[in-house]
């Protein structure tokens, strides 16, 4: 953020902060002398800087943390659904046609693939491994699409492709907490976190910041996907669950009705009223307006999360089934969510990976069966948004951590049962679509059997910035201050994929 | 914040014009007029990480040298021909720097000039200075208690500030206990302060506390985050890790108050110390704590290097205040720390046997019943028969299997394998190499294998597979355990590659694995062959290696065979090595005693020389931000010129120099220094006046109001309830968790609920998985602790209240409690909420707090009245008052437990 900027944004939120306490605290601020303190300084030294290169841009009112902030710039989206299939699927079955790696099916990798490279798994000399699916081109884009995704092939005109994704992380956790935080290390804060803090939330009786999980399992890197690393704990993901409550206590204790838990609050907050007379702490009003919206959420956390009134079209259209824990589930509340407001609703489905020891880990057999399970509800979201009017406002994109090899996975230097893959870092496919992105677009062309990218190679720092440019936000300039020094999502890299914007 | 932000800001604009005005010819300050300027308007291009021009403004030697143009851009005494003033005063865009910026203001070049024109003079930033005695301000006033009063009460009266009185006896009661203790005080300590009317009861109250077991609890607590102490691994499975006993050892360190240079000597290099006990090994497990990947597939090395990383930031976040990783990849960009200086600084770390293996070796081996006793008899033969260093060597083997060499050091693998990138695996005829073993004087192989075969002959070669042979190793079925297997090997002289061939006519498939190994240790055969008592000194050698012990990962220094080289990284890519380096410490601080060894010893003496500026005003800042909330520098983990600058330098100054000097280095005597100071015992209520001149309470004319931490809140209310376990020490324990929090693949570890009492243990006995911690601790601001948590930002959020509201783990507390409050007291309702009230906040409880829980005391017996069904749910059905009346009573409870005044400490 420029200077300007700052002081711009200090001043709108300021003033936001003001109404904010003029509607929800009426009776408070007058009292609140932190309040009028902050304003009274501010109109003492209208050409004050705060000493940015002390504090950064670390705005957030630790009161009210969640409070809807503008972007650096108007974006094009307002939302971000990020879907990630967690362990990797193989781009060469999904989106990645080479007719040239079928006739190379079943003779040895030539060394010069393999020459100073180095394998998750695999040894010595692999096979290489022709395409386990055939492709079609689809709609007017007239792009190749495989017989995995019939569903997606319907929409292909409104997604943008990049098939030249590149990584420098080939194992799991480390490939995901690159992707979603900008590090492979544990510790920085993910992308939600990141959007979250930057913009806060549309909807106070909602979370900013939603994770949903499927597939059985975590992510491989875990909650730190989701974790809002040096920023204050409130922009972390919060993970709504389909089985228990769906979300960590929202439910009362059993025998506790609402009308009680509401006599409970207030009791809480009449005492907490005292209190604040007493010693005057503005921390003490925040936690009364916490309370608040605590009894809100729990109306509207369980009604969001609620998909059995969803008419029967829209189970239809996504193949959900109500009381399940799916990932189908989770994108039909993926779309409620960001409809009442919500700004980053991440997802993550376990069990992509495909090497070959176990049928489920087969690129002919598991990773069919994982795309019927995933091709009907992706096509419908971007069919469904369309149809709100929500599509051009929320940005959907749909990934992984990396791609897969062209050659079979010789684990150990053996054969393995089935047609698997090893992991791959040199080129692998992700798409998205609405918020600004230009719809049947292609970008970034790989060698003819998929290995390495030859055009528009693109890696995560590239990715993150274009969702961030899409929110309103240059990813070289939105920082948060900590040890000493400005951090940034995408650290030291990252360009924005103009191509693929409309 | 924001709020604060705005009032530094406010002053800065301020003072700087004033200063230039009035004292035109006063001698310009490095620290607080020029640095600043650089550092926001020329060193992002001008510093450690760019030098555009040539020209770089962080070392003084470097900004006085000659730039890209052949000339020096500052001519100390001349600021007419520096080409700095020049190009920051010029109007053309092109050329006037800050380039596309906005231009410096007449202050600031006025500041630039004359600074130049008064030689140009580099300062040393406070804090890279070693501490002075700090003279105590000579200020009389009643209020002082002691000689932190009159730094603050100084600064108080500049600012036309009055500090506030002494808080209520019940409230400083509430607060020193949680601050000291983690927990509110016991009944009995509680009852004999409220009624000790004497001068002395506040400073009985404060040793009663320092004395109490609970005390160690509570400061473990803290130091766990530094730790980033964790029962799991991290990453992908993110399996168990069994490290509790250093916790343990945290716990009972606390509580002898072991002096604080022991405790970091301990910890940094327990392992380097004189024959070291089993506790100085377990010390050593601070810097263990670092996270390994077990995912299939990952490369060992690079989480090695990882792990060694993270000890160096780690060492210098938590314990010096210094943000260190920026130097990982350049210079650092604000402060003078080199590149080069980050990786001598590693080479100290880089020689731990840590290898990312699967069983984290080394381990401690901690023997059992007989087995220890087996141990003590055997170190007394060796003792006796054998040299002392023979002895140690044994002794070592022992306790700690270390010196070996991992298997996971094979390389060139045909026909064999890393299996699961740990062990090297071989197949039938299968071969591999183990590169660069020293065997000068190595007569004896010990190694741990595993098979499931019988007949498999392993072949070792010298130098190649077609080498001389070296032995011939059969090996026996182990039915799939793993085993130790000693054989003798012939005499050789210097560094040779093994080769490994592995061939067993049985086994008919060649894809299949035939033994895999651990690790291998070359050494001489058992001393003392011509002693008595030889044979059965070696039977229990043997036996007390394979026997079953109790293990905690600890760090091992490598051996000079297996010495490791420390390389710069180049722009911190572990891949690509720079220039070799050797351990060091930087530049800028107090340099390293010659007599001292360079390893992580002579650091942890470097640290803890009282000349290191860094280690004490790190550790006293953080214990004042422990009680007050804030450090007198707000940023705890970078004291650096871009940190937040102290509140009250002279004040920390002098408590540093008395924790080393006066106190020994004696933690409970600096927190009485603390707690005792008229400071720390002011009432905490504010006015509009003050929130207004001070809104965060920097200046410290009011006492400390803060949030409990995640620990501190629930330990509280365990307490309250009367359901606090008070057992120490041990495994960690699993109390009431949502189901569905633990999902890691690859892993089927499950939360199995602890039984009994250990439901009700302290925080710091939950078990902590960093891929999925304790929900309700990580909505009250607690870390996951991949890394060190540095500083925890308290936010106040509605996920908070629900914790507070709903989690069944509160409830049953708001449960318990509430039985309590009924059996203790009469039956009127009134006076048992009273009562309750007072046996939470050790006062009256207020009319009108009496008058809005009574009230919700009678809607809900109303409810549970009607509702037969409500009211055993909420009482669980398992109460001696299974009646409407414990269930309303219930509900008050649950709502005690909510109170922003118990949220809080007041």
């Amino acid at each position: 953020m420029t200077q300007k900027g700052i002081h711009t944004h200090r001043l709108l939120k300021e003033v936001e902060k003001a109404a904010l306490q003029h509607k929800t605290r009426r009776h408070f601020l007058k009292e609140s002398a932190m309040g009028l303190g902050a304003l009274a300084m501010g109109a003492l030294f209208p050409g004050c800087e705060p000493k940015s290169s002390v504090f950064g841009n670390n705005f957030f009112d630790p009161t009210n943390p969640l409070a809807p902030k503008p972007p650096m710039f108007p974006g094009k989206a307002k939302s971000v659904i990020y879907i990630h299939m967690a362990g990797a699927p193989s781009q060469l079955e999904l989106f990645s046609y080479k007719p040239e790696l079928s006739k190379l099916d079943g003779q040895d990798c030539p060394p010069s693939l393999l020459e100073g490279k180095k394998f998750a798994f695999i040894r010595g000399v692999p096979k290489m491994l022709g395409p386990q699916a055939k492709f079609k081109q689809h709609g007017q884009s007239g792009l190749w699409l495989s017989e995995n995704l019939p569903h997606l092939s319907t929409v292909i005109d409104d997604i943008a492709i990049l098939n030249s994704v590149t990584t420098d992380q080939f194992n799991h956790a480390p490939a995901q907490l690159l992707m979603h935080t900008g590090t492979a290390r544990l510790g920085r804060p993910s992308l939600g976190s990141w959007v979250t803090y930057g913009l806060g939330s549309e909807n106070k009786n909602l979370p900013g910041f939603v994770v949903l999980t499927s597939g059985g399992n975590n992510p491989d890197a875990g909650k730190s996907v989701w974790g809002s690393g040096f920023l204050p704990s409130v922009y972390q993901g919060v993970q709504c669950r389909s089985e228990g409550d769906p979300v960590l206590f929202i439910n009362n204790p059993h025998g506790m009705d609402r009308d009680l838990r509401k006599a409970s609050i207030e009791a809480i907050n009449k005492i907490n009223q005292e209190q604040y007379e007493e010693y005057k702490d503005p921390e003490t009003l925040s936690r009364i307006a916490q309370y608040e919206m605590a009894y809100k959420m729990q109306i509207s956390v369980p009604e969001v999360m609620n998909i059995a009134d969803e008419p029967a079209h829209i189970h239809a259209m996504y193949g959900t089934k109500p009381g399940e824990a799916n990932f189908a589930n989770n994108v039909l509340l993926a779309r409620k969510l960001v409809e009442k407001g919500v700004r980053f609703v991440q997802l993550f489905d376990w069990g992509w990976d495909a090497h070959g020891d176990s049928a489920g880990n087969a690129v002919d057999i598991g990773l069919v069966n994982k795309c019927r399970k995933v091709d009907r509800p992706i096509t419908a979201l971007i069919l469904d948004l369309k149809q709100r009017g929500l599509l051009d406002d929320t940005l959907v994109i749909w990934g992984s951590e990396f791609g897969r090899t062209p050659m079979m996975e010789n684990r150990e230097g053996k054969k393995m049962p089935f047609k698997g893959r090893d992991h791959h870092a040199e080129a692998f496919s992700m798409w998205m679509a609405g918020g600004g992105i230009k719809g049947g677009t292609s970008y970034g062309e790989t060698d003819e059997i998929g290995y390495s990218a030859v055009s528009g190679k693109v890696e995560a720092f590239d990715i993150q910035a274009t969702i961030l440019n899409q929110l309103g936000f240059d990813h070289e300039k939105f920082t948060f201050e900590s040890q000493g020094r400005p951090f940034r999502l995408t650290d030291v890299s990252g360009k924005v994929i103009h191509q693929i914007l409309a | 914040m924001k709020n604060r932000i705005l009032f530094f800001s406010g002053l800065l604009v301020l003072t700087i014009p004033v200063i230039i005005y009035l004292f035109p010819r006063q001698e310009i300050d490095y620290n607080t007029q020029v640095k600043p300027i650089l550092n926001k308007k020329c060193i992002a291009c001008h510093g450690g990480v760019k030098q555009k021009a040539g020209f770089s403004l962080l070392f003084r030697e470097e900004a006085l040298g000659n730039t890209e143009s052949g000339k020096p851009a500052i001519i100390p005494g001349n600021p007419g021909a520096s080409e700095l003033i020049r190009r920051i005063s010029i109007n053309d865009p092109e050329e006037r720097m800050p380039f596309k910026h906005e231009p410096l203001s007449p202050e600031e070049i006025d500041i630039l000039t004359l600074w130049i024109k008064q030689g140009a003079k580099w300062g040393e930033h406070w804090a890279y200075v070693s501490i002075q005695n700090q003279e105590v301000p000579e200020i009389k006033s009643a209020w002082i208690k002691n000689e932190i009063d009159p730094f603050i009460l100084e600064k108080l009266e500049i600012e036309n500030l009055s500090p506030s009185a002494e808080a209520d006896k019940p409230t400083l009661l509430r607060r020193v206990s949680l601050d000291l203790t983690g927990l509110p005080p016991t009944e009995r300590i509680a009852k004999k302060f409220l009624d000790d009317h004497s001068d002395k009861a506040y400073e009985n109250l404060v040793n009663d506390l320092l004395a109490s077991p609970h005390y160690g609890e509570r400061w473990t607590a803290m130091w766990m985050d530094l730790a980033r102490y964790a029962d799991t691994r991290g990453y992908e499975a993110d399996r168990s890790r069994t490290i509790w006993k250093y916790r343990d050892w945290l716990i009972r360190a606390f509580n002898e108050d072991k002096p604080y240079d022991e405790f970091l000597t301990e910890q940094m290099a327990g392992d380097l110390l004189p024959n070291p006990d089993d506790a100085q090994y377990i010390a050593t497990a601070f810097h263990r704590n670092t996270m390994t990947n077990d995912e299939g597939g990952t490369e060992n090395e690079e989480f090695r290097t990882a792990a060694v990383l993270d000890r160096v930031n780690t060492t210098w976040s938590a314990l010096m205040g210094t943000t260190f990783n920026c130097v990982q990849c350049h210079s650092h960009p604000y402060d003078p720390f080199k590149h080069d200086e980050y990786y001598k600084f590693a080479a100290f770390f880089n020689n731990s046997r840590d290898e990312d293996t699967q069983a984290e070796y080394p381990l401690l081996r901690q023997y059992k019943g007989a087995d220890s006793l087996k141990l003590l008899k055997l170190s007394s033969w060796l003792k006796e028969n054998v040299s002392p260093e023979k002895g140690d060597e044994y002794y070592r083997l022992l306790k700690t299997w270390q010196p070996t060499i991992n298997s996971l050091q094979c390389d060139e693998f045909e026909n064999a394998a890393l299996i699961s990138s740990w062990y090297a695996g071989l197949r039938n005829n299968g071969s591999c190499r183990l590169p660069r073993v020293t065997l000068d004087d190595k007569n004896r192989l010990m190694f741990r294998y595993t098979t499931t075969l019988t007949g498999g002959i392993w072949y070792i070669y010298l130098d190649s597979l077609n080498g001389s042979l070296l032995k011939t190793i059969p090996l026996q079925d182990t039915k799939g355990e793993w085993k130790i297997l000693t054989s003798q090997l012939p005499s050789q002289t210097g560094i040779h590659n093994l080769y490994f061939r592995y061939f067993n006519p049985t086994l008919q498939s060649f894809e299949k694995t035939g033994v895999m190994f651990e690790w291998f240790q070359f050494g001489q055969q058992f001393p003392g062959k011509d002693k008595t008592g030889y044979k059965s000194a070696l039977n229990a050698f043997n036996d007390l290696m394979a026997a079953e012990v109790e293990t905690t990962p600890i760090l091992v220094e490598n051996n000079k065979e297996l010495f490791r080289k420390t390389h710069l990284f180049e722009r911190g890519n572990w891949l690509v090595h720079g220039k070799e380096v050797t351990p060091e410490v930087p530049h800028l601080l107090n340099p390293m005693d010659n007599q001292m060894p360079k390893n992580r010893l002579g650091l942890a003496h470097w640290m803890t020389d009282k000349k290191n500026p860094l280690v004490s005003r790190t550790l006293v800042n953080r214990v004042w931000e422990q009680l007050f909330g804030f450090g007198l520098v707000e940023t705890l983990e970078d004291f650096g010129t871009q940190g937040i600058p102290p509140t009250h330098q002279e004040l920390l100054d002098h408590l540093s120099w008395q924790f080393m000097n006066d106190f020994n280095w004696s933690l409970k005597r600096l927190l009485k220094e603390m707690v005792m100071s008229a400071t720390y015992r002011q009432d905490s209520k504010t006015n509009d006046q003050l929130l207004m001149k001070d809104p965060e309470n920097k200046l410290y004319a009011r006492g400390p109001r803060t949030r409990l931490s995640a620990e501190q809140l629930r330990d509280q209310t365990l307490a309250a309830s009367k359901l606090l376990s008070t057992k120490m020490y041990g495994k960690s324990v699993m109390p009431f968790q949502p189901g569905g929090i633990w999902r890691s693949p690859y892993n089927d570890d499950v939360w199995k609920m602890s039984k009994d009492e250990d439901q009700y243990r302290r925080s710091i006995y939950t078990y902590w998985k960093r891929t999925a911690p304790y929900p309700s601790m990580i909505t009250f601001d607690a870390g996951a602790r991949e890394v060190c948590v540095t500083r925890r930002i308290r936010t106040n959020t509605p996920l908070q209240a629900l914790t507070t509201l709903n989690d069944s783990a509160y409830f049953i507390m708001a449960r318990s409690f509430a039985i309590n409050m009924q059996v203790a007291n009469d039956l009127d309702v009134e006076i048992q909420i009273s009562k309750g009230y007072e046996s939470l906040f050790f006062k009256p409880i207020s009319g009108k707090r009496l008058a809005a829980l009574s009230e919700l005391y009678f809607v809900a017996l109303n409810k549970f009245t009607k509702d037969k069904n409500a009211m055993h749910e909420i009482l669980g059905g398992r109460v001696p008052n299974n009646n409407p009346k414990t269930a309303a009573l219930v509900t008050v409870a649950n709502a005690l437990f909510n109170l922003d005044e118990w949220i809080n400490k007041n």
